[in-house]
């Protein structure tokens, strides 16, 4: 065993390789990566799923179950109350490893929901692991408990202990579950893609909560997520890993700067960001990442890299780029004398659009700025735009609360609450909102998935508007032809029993379009179309990945060839680059065939990117509505000024937000009198617990409509449009 | 929690009423009734048919059985209620005189087997889940395919021939040696009773017991896989209070909530294997009442059943409340 590192690093890993046996013989999750974590150091751990991150950072605490896992090499050096301490030595030794855990280093999971007891207290939670690491009597863990409770931001401590699991929201359990990890104060703190499941707005609550903690507890935070975005405001330091590899660890300003290793600048490139040209192509990385028993030999990234070239065959050396910042990259290999990789990447075009429009100098040198003007970008749809598509007037969805032996009706859910659109031929309208804002609701009455309990549908397949509200199943399905619908789930939207070419044509067949091999042929085509192989229709879904089986998803949508499209958050499923590639692909069918869209999603940033217009919903009700940059750049309700803000930018130093939205999403069975967004808005007014605020047309504006007693008067933030000649004074619109 | 346990007790009524109004509808259900197998019994022992037709007469006075059947739940569901069991038809006797020892003796061999199959079940399902793949995890998942794949009977007449060709055995039959089978309840015969009763347990709880291994097993595989699992050993809990602490009474949920169920399953289950043992149980006699239609002691016997699943699952219902808090919650 090495010498135990100096002692300023709270972690140290050494070349640690993991593999997991299975019948198809050995794979290596882990494959010799080397990372450390300062004193007081925030650093992120930033990569596609599969990536071998959680195997990395469970092997620190002993979490990886072995078998199947196998420990083939390397170090890991911990800062505990006893000196460093190598824990991979310590897996036999469960006793000594125990006590590392929860009181020398801590974790904190992807999933809140599921990580908290559901028939333990969160005081009996807590309190159990003080006494388990130290000799105290119950009253005192209990203090501290409450204090801890107090110290995470959690309303009434002393209430919040003896709650259960299910009585707190997601964000609370989140809370609550890093209290539990920061009771004993440990030194490191290991967050598993902490804020992933979460809304956004709650997201940027608890990110904002780890780096007040860190200061606070004086600890060192190793944070792992898919998000490019979360890291930028949040890490120190950052480090890249692929396939089992660390690509580039720098600190935070040098990798979203200038970022070296093609596969980050591909990460980067892939995010639609604020910033970004709207209804461009993305520029996306090649392919989905393998599975790891296919990785290329050489640089795993081979296979993906636009930089290819023949050395690539070999392992690539990791080239100190200068002081903090290194990539395992062949391209550097001859410049390691000369800091300043830019020369060496700034040529080599990625071949695609701008999307970090940065329009400071700096950015001239990345190389995925290059700004390639798209055919499509900014054509306006003239033919088109006059007549509605669909028109929804006033439309409401109500559940009753059942409740008691007799099943009394005690209230109502109102997913939807009196909502108005319209969305014009070939235009994509964004609908965007929190998760329980009833935005997939307003998806499943427009398709009429639901029987909506108030107002009118009218929707004009290819000609004028017809009413569809209350239409029998029988004429719905004549509808239905015109419409096409795209879930979350790739997975478990596609029926695991049928091929893919009974998936894509039942819809042909169903609605009589073709028979037997014309319906293979259309199949083939359509598959085709979104990218895929005519030849895989006999497969059946297991066969694809993710980003494959929302191609197929989208294929199945389009069969009929429909003139109009819902797409419910169709890429929040899927890892960051494919994410790009399915955006890509939406926008340019939805160009190809001229396609009216209801875009739905939580990300404002995603919806942004695609949509001509935006609506936003909160609590059941549209809250703004107008063109999708305006909205982005001069947003007039508080709600949207707070989803813009809490969008985690991946632009280290430009944090947007000054004032958080505070606490959770209000229940929907009983949403706050006056206007819905009051108890977290930081602007109420006493009018605002009284009085409803109707959807009023804004200032001059033409097309921009809020729901804020007070849109006229306040002056919300935005987010500017760097690089763009596209004023917010520009108000009035292009439509 | 009260107006759950409230919700609970109201719905056992419901359920009492509608099970004796069905009992009663079975039961009245096939064509002919007592009269016409009495009529048939007399008439095969050559009676002269003038006493048959007043003895049928005279039954028929007594018991009720020419009014309409509305009118004869009715007088025996209020019976019911006062405690009256009615009078067997069959054997002549008080419906609760005939019932008497052999309920009792039902219903302490359930709870027994209940209680064998939680003792043995939980621990060996648990056990083989936290070793998974291990000789002991192999052996057990094979163990307990075996038992649920066996039907108990067949372990019952496997017994019976081993019990007769390997030891010799005379008396392997039966819940007491022949000399206690009449005789009054005394300590002799109560230890007696322990020394044959083992055999029954095992016998009518194999199958339940290896199904609840086999319940157990993927229970606590899937719950030491959920995050809070993490979460706990991240505390730095040692193995055993993340596995009973924690583990355990998450998995044994739906074992507890089962248990109402498994009720029926063992009495019914422990009248195949009381017919092969005759063994002085309830199952035998209902058995018996419904093919000679006798309609009360019949009826009698289905309604007492019912009340004791119903209040076992009560209890089952209160015992998972108390254990989870989300039930709790949700009334």
């Amino acid at each position: 065993m090495n010498s135990p590192p100096d002692t300023d690093k709270v972690l140290d890993i050494r070349n640690l390789q993991v593999s997991f046996s299975s019948i198809a013989g050995a794979t290596r999750a882990v494959n010799g990566v080397s990372l450390n974590v300062r004193s007081g150091e925030i650093v992120g751990l930033v990569g596609e799923s599969g990536c071998g991150k959680s195997v990395t950072i469970r092997s620190i605490v002993g979490l990886v179950p072995s078998p199947p896992a196998l420990f083939e090499d390397g170090e890991i050096w911990l800062r505990t109350r006893r000196g460093m301490t190598e824990t991979l030595s310590l897996y036999k030794n469960m006793k000594a490893l125990r006590q590392i855990r929860g009181r020398d280093v801590s974790m904190i999971f992807q999933e809140p929901m599921r990580s908290v007891h559901p028939m333990m207290t969160i005081g009996q939670q807590i309190t159990e692991g003080i006494l388990e690491h130290e000799v105290v009597d119950p009253a005192e863990a209990y203090d501290r408990t409450v204090e801890m409770l107090d110290l995470v931001g959690l309303p009434n401590p002393p209430a919040q202990m003896n709650r259960y699991a299910h009585e707190l929201s997601g964000g609370m359990r989140q809370r609550a579950l890093i209290a539990l990890a920061l009771v004993c104060h440990p030194q490191l703190l290991l967050a598993d893609e902490p804020t992933t499941a979460l809304d956004v707005t709650i997201q940027a609550q608890i990110l904002e909560l780890i780096k007040d903690l860190r200061e606070r507890m004086s600890m060192s935070v190793l944070l792992i997520t898919h998000n490019m975005g979360v890291v930028a405001n949040l890490a120190d330091r950052i480090s890249v890993m692929y396939l089992g590899r660390i690509m580039e660890t720098g600190t935070v300003e040098e990798i979203f700067k200038e970022p070296a290793h093609p596969y980050t600048q591909g990460l980067l490139a892939s995010m639609p960001s604020l910033f970004s040209q709207p209804k461009t192509h993305l520029q996306s990385l090649r392919g989905v990442v393998p599975e790891l028993a296919m990785a290329p030999k050489g640089c795993v990234f081979a296979d993906r890299c636009p930089h290819v070239m023949p050395i690539c065959d070999e392992t690539p050396p990791v080239v100190e780029l200068r002081a903090d910042h290194s990539a395992a990259c062949w391209l550097y290999d001859d410049v390691e004398a000369s800091p300043g990789p830019d020369a060496a990447t700034a040529q080599p075009s990625l071949g695609g659009d701008s999307t970090l429009g940065d329009a400071s100098q700096r950015v001239e040198v990345i190389p995925l700025t290059k700004t390639e003007p798209t055919a499509h970008a900014d054509q306006e749809k003239l033919a088109d735009s006059d007549t509605d598509q669909l028109q929804i007037e006033n439309v409401a969805l109500h559940y009753p609360i059942l409740r008691g032996l007799l099943r009394r009706q005690v209230g109502t859910v109102r997913a939807v609450d009196g909502v108005d659109l319209s969305i014009r031929r070939g235009e994509t309208l964004g609908l965007v909102g929190e998760s329980g804002c009833g935005k997939t609701s307003v998806g499943r009455l427009v398709t009429r998935l639901v029987e909506p309990s108030a107002g009118r549908i009218r929707f004009g397949a290819d000609g004028r508007l017809e009413e569809i509200t209350h239409i029998p199943q029988k004429e719905m399905k004549g509808v239905r032809r015109s419409m096409g619908m795209v879930f979350q789930d790739p997975l478990s939207s596609l029926n695991a029993r049928m091929n893919i070419r009974n998936i894509v044509g039942e819809p042909l067949m169903l609605h009589g379009m073709a028979k037997g091999s014309a319906v293979d042929e259309r199949v083939g085509e359509l598959l085709e179309m979104v990218g895929l192989r005519a030849a895989h229709q006999s497969r059946f879904p297991h066969a694809f990945s993710g980003g494959q089986r929302q191609r197929i998803a989208i294929a199945r949508a389009l069969a009929t060839e429909p003139s109009f499209l819902v797409a419910d958050e169709p890429v929040s499923a899927l890892d960051v680059s494919v994410q790009a590639q399915i955006l890509n692909l939406l926008l340019t069918l939805q160009q190809q065939l001229n396609l009216s869209m209801l875009f739905i999603a939580h990300d404002i940033a995603v919806v942004r990117h695609v949509s001509d217009r935006i609506a936003v919903m909160y609590l059941g009700k549209i809250v703004e509505l107008g063109n999708a940059r305006e909205i982005c750049v001069r947003p007039v309700h508080p709600y949207t000024e707070a989803l813009l803000a809490s969008i985690p930018l991946p632009m280290p130093g430009l944090a947007t937000l000054q004032e958080m939205p505070k606490g959770d999403l209000p229940d929907p069975a009983n949403p706050p009198k006056g206007c819905r967004f009051h108890t977290r808005c930081p602007y109420s007014q006493p009018i605002c617990e009284q009085e409803e605020p109707p959807l009023l047309p804004f200032a001059d504006a033409v097309d921009h409509f809020g729901a804020c007693h007070f849109q006229d008067e306040l002056h919300l933030q935005g987010v500017e449009e760097i690089g763009e000649i596209h004023g917010p004074a520009a108000a009035g619109g292009e439509e | 929690m009260k107006t759950y346990i409230l919700q609970r007790f109201i719905q056992m009524i419901i359920v009492m009423v509608v099970v004796m109004l069905v009992s009663f509808i079975i039961v009245e259900l096939p064509p002919g009734d007592f009269l016409t197998t009495l009529r048939e019994q007399l008439t095969e022992q050559n009676v002269d048919p003038k006493v048959i037709d007043s003895t049928v007469e005279m039954y028929r006075a007594r018991y009720g059985l020419g009014e309409n059947w509305f009118f004869r739940f009715g007088k025996w569901a209020w019976s019911l209620m006062k405690g009256d069991m009615g009078y067997s038809m069959q054997h002549n006797r008080p419906a609760s005189e005939l019932m008497g020892e052999r309920l009792s003796l039902t219903i302490w061999i359930s709870i027994a087997t209940l209680v064998f199959m939680f003792v043995i079940a939980v621990p060996i399902g648990m056990l083989s889940a936290i070793k998974q793949y291990s000789a002991w995890d192999h052996s057990f998942t094979f163990l307990a395919l075996l038992g649920v794949s066996v039907p108990s009977f067949i372990t019952a007449l496997v017994f019976l021939l081993l019990s007769v060709t390997l030891l010799g055995a005379t008396t392997v039959a039966g819940l007491f040696s022949p000399e206690y089978v009449t005789a009054e309840w005394s300590w002799a015969k109560f230890v007696d009773m322990l020394k044959h009763v083992w055999i029954i347990l095992f016998i009518v709880g194999l199958g339940d017991t290896a199904s609840t291994i086999r319940v157990m097993r993927a229970r606590m595989l899937d719950t030491l896989g959920e995050p809070y699992i993490d979460t706990a050993r991240m505390k730095g809990l040692s193995g055993a209070k993340i596995y009973f602490r924690h583990a355990l009474r998450v998995a044994i949920n739906p074992i507890i909530s089962s248990i109402g169920l498994r009720f029926p399953q063992i009495i019914s289950g422990s009248t195949i294997v009381a017919i092969v043992l005759t063994l002085p149980l309830i199952g035998p006699l209902l058995l018996d009442a419904l093919l000679g239609e006798d309609v009360y002691l019949a009826c009698s016997i289905l309604v007492v059943l019912t009340l004791a699943l119903v209040i076992g699952n009560f209890l089952a219902d209160l015992a998972l409340a108390w254990l989870d808090p989300r039930i709790r919650f949700e009334s």
